[in-house]
């Protein structure tokens, strides 16, 4: 008896508690079932029609149940026993199970695709991280790494690769998964209804460290992804140009202190786009200004001690330009 | 009478032995052979012509196929569906004697539900074919 008591006791007060795992599933920000995406709202319609079935099916099973057990006993004649497995245990299933065949063939992508998506992004996924790669519409690509970036509205194409083992690559607010197999190119594509954060995870064993290859999803609107990727573009050429300071020798005569360019034969540039004029007072500082100074100081100074650097390609002064109008 | 009426004479042929396994077996066999034509006809097919090749004239061979194999398990439904209507014991799913009257109903009846399933298992080969587009 007081065995008794305590049992329920646990059953009724704690099993609560074995639910808790189950509210994990109410975080949104990975979640099927809060769609942010076309295929993900397909896909959520899908498992509440099931859902809606299954508990319908699973009523109507339980109430023959239990009138099975507690109905009035009442002798059924042989022809309605086999009508009643005829329908319930053939036609029945038969015919609820070709509708779902049906309605899951239908939110089949069209594979068939020549239009061209909005946007193409590399994926290539490793043990345990994933390399993107933005397609610019030059051609080039913009490399980042284990952080996605989308436009809302816009199809996104991802051309899939591995380099070592299966991983799959699955963002649950967006769409369905994909895998990324070694060898072969896999596209898939998505199509971001929802601006937000979300999170996309590797959805295939790929080693010990599976689970912890996840990596951010902002969905940005348009506009906010066109500024995104600029961003992602800048410091590229303000650093090229602080290689090329190094490289061809500007850091022998100036210093930039902090840096291993620590002349002392020229001026000290550490701070020099924060100055108001350049060459001593002679010029304003302005990126054409320092193109011209760069191929020939002497024709802005005559007898300057600096030399020109006419022999660098015009982008190369680019870079450079861009690396001293940054030292602020 | 009974010997030139051909109805009874086939009773007379199934009930001698009361094993006609060969009604048993021809629609599981219609069955794997459509699975087979079906699959392994895309296969090649896809194969030649690479993954983005539409499917539209493996679609029309799968819908001919599974038109001659529902024919061909139609046929076999009607024969054995007489098998019942004939019968010499009453109308019911008892067989609890062991004669060969018996066996050929008993048989006849598993055969029937044979058929059932093949011809649900057909439809269902058939039915992603409606809506699959290209070898992809």
């Amino acid at each position: 008896m007081q065995q008794g008591q305590r049992c329920s006791f646990l059953v009724f007060r704690l099993a609560p508690l074995a639910c808790v795992p189950l509210l994990v599933g109410c975080v949104s920000e990975q979640s099927t079932l809060h769609p942010a995406g076309e295929d993900a709202a397909a896909i959520a319609d899908l498992f509440w029609v099931m859902a809606a079935g299954t508990v319908v099916i699973w009523l109507i099973v339980m109430g023959i149940t239990v009138y099975a057990v507690l109905g009035r006993k009442r002798p059924k004649t042989e022809r309605f026993a086999d009508r009643f497995i005829l329908i319930g245990g053939v036609a029945f299933p038969t015919i609820t199970l070709a509708a779902l065949l049906i309605f899951g063939l239908a939110l089949l992508p069209d594979w068939v695709r020549s239009d061209r998506p909005d946007l193409r992004v590399h994926i290539t996924a490793e043990q345990y991280w994933w390399r993107v790669a933005y397609e610019m519409p030059d051609g080039s690509l913009a490399n980042t790494a284990n952080e996605l970036h989308l436009p809302a509205g816009q199809t996104a194409e991802f051309v899939l690769n591995s380099t070592d083992v299966i991983h799959s690559f699955w963002i649950p607010n967006l769409g369905g998964k994909m895998d990324v197999i070694p060898g072969r190119t896999n596209l898939w594509r998505l199509k971001p209804t929802e601006a937000g954060v979300y999170r996309g995870v590797c959805a295939e064993f790929c080693g010990p460290s599976h689970a912890l290859m996840a990596f951010p999803v902002v969905v940005h609107e348009p506009d906010g992804f066109e500024a995104w990727l600029a961003g992602e573009a800048a410091g590229v050429e303000e650093r090229r140009g602080h290689a090329l300071f190094v490289s061809t020798g500007c850091g022998a005569c100036h210093a930039v202190r902090g840096t291993s360019a620590d002349g002392a034969v020229g001026p000290d540039l550490t701070h020099f786009a924060s100055r108001r004029t350049m060459a001593a007072g002679t010029l304003p500082i302005a990126p054409e200004n320092l193109q011209g100074w760069l191929v020939d100081p002497s024709h802005h100074k005559p007898d300057v001690r600096m030399p020109g650097y006419a022999s660098l390609e015009e982008t190369e002064r680019d870079a450079l330009v861009s690396y001293l109008l940054n030292l602020e | 009478m009974s010997k030139d009426n051909p109805v009874i004479a086939e009773i007379r042929r199934e009930t001698g032995s009361g094993t006609d396994l060969w009604s048993v077996i021809i629609s599981p066999s219609i069955w794997a052979l459509h699975f087979l034509v079906c699959y392994v006809s895309a296969a090649i097919y896809c194969q030649k012509l690479g993954r983005d090749a539409p499917l539209s004239d493996i679609r029309v061979l799968v819908i001919a196929v599974t038109v001659l194999a529902l024919g061909g398990i139609s046929w076999s439904s009607v024969r054995l569906w007489r098998v019942h209507d004939r019968s010499l014991t009453d109308d019911d799913f008892e067989y609890e004697h062991n004669t060969p009257e018996e066996r050929h109903r008993f048989l006849s009846h598993v055969a029937l539900m044979l058929c059932v399933l093949s011809a649900v298992a057909i439809i269902y080969v058939t039915i992603p074919m409606l809506y699959l587009d290209s070898c992809r």
